[in-house]
């Protein structure tokens, strides 16, 4: 009866949700434009950020920033709107050519695709040079992380003469049911971001957009720390107030991020409650204290809704885990980590099984992590959830959000995974538990994923990782891959990663897919699992089912 | 230094045994519930005790309920109560005004033992509000399946028997499972729980029929409507009851018959079983034995024969309880409406936040 009204309540809001676009400002579109090729290597964009975040002091005093390619541009400095966007195209014009040359010389070159366009960030480098450079740094950089497979390293090297048919390829390439996912292109760089960005902001945007920061809640504790900076160094222009024009000053800040990732629901619900915050200030209240008074908000907002929620989260959802207990997860979940180290710590003995899934593998970390805190852990991919399934007794799932109708929407798989678990023909029904902070709830429905969902770059599943024995390997480092009854050796450390080999898209079977006519991709980063597959939603206020969820949401946001 | 005054105070208060009180009271009043002869039990014992700090009071209560729930083999009934109790403490003594921290704590520990006994005047009289509400799901020339001893359930039969259009003015026959296990335990002799009610329908004019449980499955056809009894309505909405319940509950749901539970809003548990094996009390239901483990025990029951401590008791099979899952139940009916399951942890949320 609930779950209807919530409905009823909420779908009329679902139209205008479809993830932020229209938070974007028409001055953005222009400069997002060129992002549209994402022919740049990832670790370029990692520098350039890094260069253009040092640099953007400079540039915010300029009025005409994103007119880097300085020699490209013979109309010299530019104040008309539309001269940075001809500028865009000029440049990318000269791009493809050279690209087009570089490829012919090196017919069919293993490199050709990830051959870093010196575009935005670096220019008047010769082009053959700095490839090696950049590759080099590539794998430097890259070095010991597991390099999560990263957007932007797709082939594409159409000719900017082709515009239309290259629109018209690219509609196609767009997979229809999902085609209102597909909005606004990603960010990729810094470029393009209006003056009012504060740079830790522009770092901020950098690391959301290449899964340096992942996961609802960090990124919910990483934009509001950004945000206590940018607040930190802000002076209320003359003529107007702080509980004003600092919502205004934040929402180019919200907008930035925005473009680079869709913003997730905790971060939504922080925003809001951030801005009724300000908004609730005395105008009179002088700035300074103003200020200071934000900073503890924060503060004490991270501290309530993510931190000590963890905690308490953790504490009542360690309880659910007995001896003996066999616990499977999916993905990587902070506060599922959490849980099983403190339930550890008491003492339980019990098995984890992580299962993961390409292409973003958060549950190697964790995997890691708790192997490395003396827990057993089993590590498999998501193919092998029916065995995985077979001998556990509990799940333990994170969420990206909860629906008001119950619905949890979480990490592609999850559904797969919770669903495999109330298998009824198995004969068993093992509970699933849901872990989730009351700020990742919304008041919004989810009946499937593909009203709401979001859409990561396709390329991102380009990446072949080639099998293990497949890779000639150097003697130095060899490592006998473990048969494959590592399956349920416990102790075992996480599944053989292949060596890092720097990625080789010309040898991915699909390396090519957006010349290929009929290939669609998708790379879909969420699903809903029906309230009925939940049997347990934990939260800080308490343990609830899933059909309380619009109960409690209404009562926190009403406090 | 709380503590110390609180040592004093239970050493004044020694004779005062809440664990006694507390079955004595169960045993005195037929007509009381478990929750409710807590909730009494706690308040005899603040009378009793000479507390005259806030934190004093609720220490002591904190120490007696965990005490009592100790010494009791089930206490999951008894906690809803015990639970309420000392979230209703908390909730006076934090509001503002006179009765608040700042006032004379006299007239607060008055205030809150007169209140205490209008809760348990008010939990009392919500059996008939329960009887009110649930009337009109008994409609003329209906079965009903039912089992157990619970009042909630002879309570709104007895009131659809007795309308007031004379005697019977609603015609509905009534299906009563009786549990064999409950008269095979320390009274071998006594009637089967339950009989009581089958009497009092009998005598209002209500053909009866009983069956063991073994029969329940075969007489459901027969039946239009289930309603039992519940020990405790957990957060998911959920009931923990009478070990049977569950077996009829998931009959019912496979014949497709309404499965409706009867119970005081007091005794909403704030607990979250996964499953059956998930509640807090250790239970003798399962025993694996062989012919050699059944000699041992024998000998070591006869070596041990009167050991009767504080020891947490296990619970014997026919006081045993399983848990009903919510997706069972069509609707339970309780003193603050007809609810659906999932709307039991809205009120419970309601009542601790």
């Amino acid at each position: 009866m609930n779950r209807k009204l919530g409905l009823r309540r909420s779908v009329g809001r679902l139209w205008h949700h479809f993830f932020f676009h229209k938070m974007t400002e028409p001055s953005e579109l222009a400069p997002t434009a060129q992002v549209s090729n994402p022919a740049s290597s990832p670790p370029e964009q990692a520098q350039s950020a890094t260069e253009n975040s040092q640099t953007l002091p400079i540039r915010d005093s300029k009025p005409t920033q994103p007119t880097k390619d300085a020699p490209a541009s013979t109309d010299g400095a530019t104040e008309k709107p539309l001269s940075p966007a001809e500028l865009k195209k000029k440049a990318k014009a000269d791009k493809a050519a050279r690209r087009i040359q570089e490829k012919l010389a090196k017919e069919g070159g293993a490199t050709g695709s990830t051959a870093p366009t010196p575009g935005v960030g670096a220019q008047a480098r010769p082009p053959t040079t700095p490839k090696k450079d950049a590759n080099g740094a590539a794998s430097a950089q890259k070095g010991p992380r597991a390099p999560p497979p990263r957007r932007g390293s797709g082939p594409l090297a159409q000719t900017g003469s082709v515009l239309v048919e290259q629109k018209k390829k690219k509609d196609d390439k767009k997979v229809a049911v999902f085609g209102h996912l597909y909005g606004q292109q990603r960010r990729v760089t810094v470029a393009g971001a209006t003056k009012e960005v504060h740079h830790a902001i522009l770092a901020l945007g950098m690391q959301l957009m290449d899964y340096t920061i992942c996961g609802s809640s960090a990124r919910c504790v990483a934009t509001l720390i950004a945000f206590k900076r940018v607040i930190e160094s802000y002076t209320t222009p003359l003529g107007t107030s702080l509980a004003r024009h600092l919502t205004t000053h934040l929402s180019y800040q919200i907008t930035y991020l925005s473009t680079c990732r869709p913003l997730s629901i905790s971060q939504g619900n922080a925003i809001r409650a951030l801005k009724l915050f300000i908004a609730g200030i005395d105008p009179s209240t002088p700035e300074a204290s103003a200020k200071t008074s934000l900073c503890e908000y924060i503060d004490s907002f991270i501290r309530e809704k993510i931190t000590v929620a963890d905690q308490v989260i953790a504490d009542s959802a360690a309880q659910k885990v007995q001896d003996g207990d066999v616990i499977v997860t999916f993905a990587g979940s902070s506060i599922v980590k959490q849980t099983l180290l403190l339930a550890h710590q008491q003492g339980k003995r019990f098995r984890v099984s992580i299962i993961d899934s390409r292409p973003l593998f958060e549950g190697k970390s964790l995997a890691r992590d708790l192997a490395k805190c003396g827990l057993d852990v089993q590590y498999s991919l998501v193919h092998a959830i029916t065995h995985a399934i077979k001998d556990a007794t509990k799940v333990f799932l994170g969420a990206h959000a909860m629906t008001s109708n119950g619905g949890l929407y979480s990490r592609v798989g999850t559904a797969l995974v919770a669903m495999s678990a109330k298998e009824r023909a198995s004969g068993v029904e093992i509970p699933v538990i849901v872990c989730c902070e009351t700020i990742k709830f919304t008041d919004r429905v989810a009946l499937d994923s593909i009203v709401v969902n979001e859409i990561a770059d396709a390329n991102e599943l380009l990446p072949m990782s080639t099998p293990v024995s497949l890779v000639v390997r150097n003697p130095a480092d060899a490592y006998v891959p473990p048969p494959p009854e590592n399956k349920k050796g416990g102790n075992r450390a996480p599944a053989p990663e292949p060596p890092v080999v720097p990625h080789n898209n010309s040898s991915s079977p699909l390396a090519n897919w957006h010349n290929t006519p009929n290939l669609q991709l998708l790379n879909i980063m969420y699903d809903v699992t029906p309230a009925e597959y939940v049997d347990m939603v934990i939260t800080e206020m308490g343990s609830l089912p899933p059909s309380a969820v619009p109960i409690v949401h209404r009562m926190v946001t009403n406090l | 230094m709380a503590s110390t005054v609180s040592d004093a105070a239970t050493a004044d208060t020694k004779p005062f045994d809440i664990v006694a009180t507390y079955n004595e009271l169960l045993r005195s009043d037929a007509d009381l519930t478990m929750p409710i002869a807590a909730i009494e039990a706690l308040v005899l014992l603040l009378t009793q005790s000479a507390s005259s700090t806030i934190s004093e009071t609720l220490d002591l209560l904190e120490k007696s309920t965990a005490h009592l729930k100790r010494s009791i083999p089930n206490p999951i009934g008894l906690s809803a109560g015990t639970d309420l109790f000392q979230r209703y403490l908390i909730t006076t003594l934090q509001r503002p005004g006179q009765l608040g921290p700042a006032g004379d704590f006299k007239a607060i520990r008055t205030h809150l033992l007169s209140n205490g006994r209008l809760f348990i005047r008010r939990a009392k009289e919500s059996r008939d509000k329960i009887a009110a509400f649930g009337r009109g799901f008994i409609r003329d020339g209906s079965t009903i399946l039912t089992n157990g001893g619970s009042r909630a359930v002879a309570a709104l039969l007895q009131k659809a028997a007795d309308e007031e259009g004379g005697p019977s003015a609603v015609r509905f026959r009534v299906i009563y499972v009786l549990s064999s296990t409950s008269q095979s335990c320390d009274h071998p002799n006594e009637e089967p729980e339950g009989m009581e009610t089958v009497r009092a329908l009998r005598a209002k004019g209500v053909p009866v029929s009983t069956i063991p449980e073994s029969a329940v499955a075969y007489s459901l056809g027969k039946a239009d409507m289930v309603i039992v009894g519940a020990e405790g309505v957990v957060e998911n909405g959920g009931i923990v009851s009478r070990m049977g319940t569950y077996q009829i509950g998931l009959l019912a749901k496979a014949i497709g018959k309404p499965f409706y539970v009867v119970a005081e809003s007091h005794k909403f548990v704030r607990l979250y079983p996964l499953g059956q094996y998930d509640l807090p009390i250790e239970q003798q239901v399962l025993e694996f034995k062989s012919e050699e483990d059944l000699a041992e025990e024998h000998k070591q029951q006869s070596s041990i024969a009167d050991t009767n401590g504080d020891i947490p008791t296990k619970l014997p099979l026919c006081d045993s309880v399983d848990f009903t899952p919510p997706h069972l139940i069509s609707a339970l009916i309780t003193d603050s409406g007809v609810l659906t399951p999932s709307a039991v942890s809205e009120e419970l949320i309601k009542i601790w936040f």
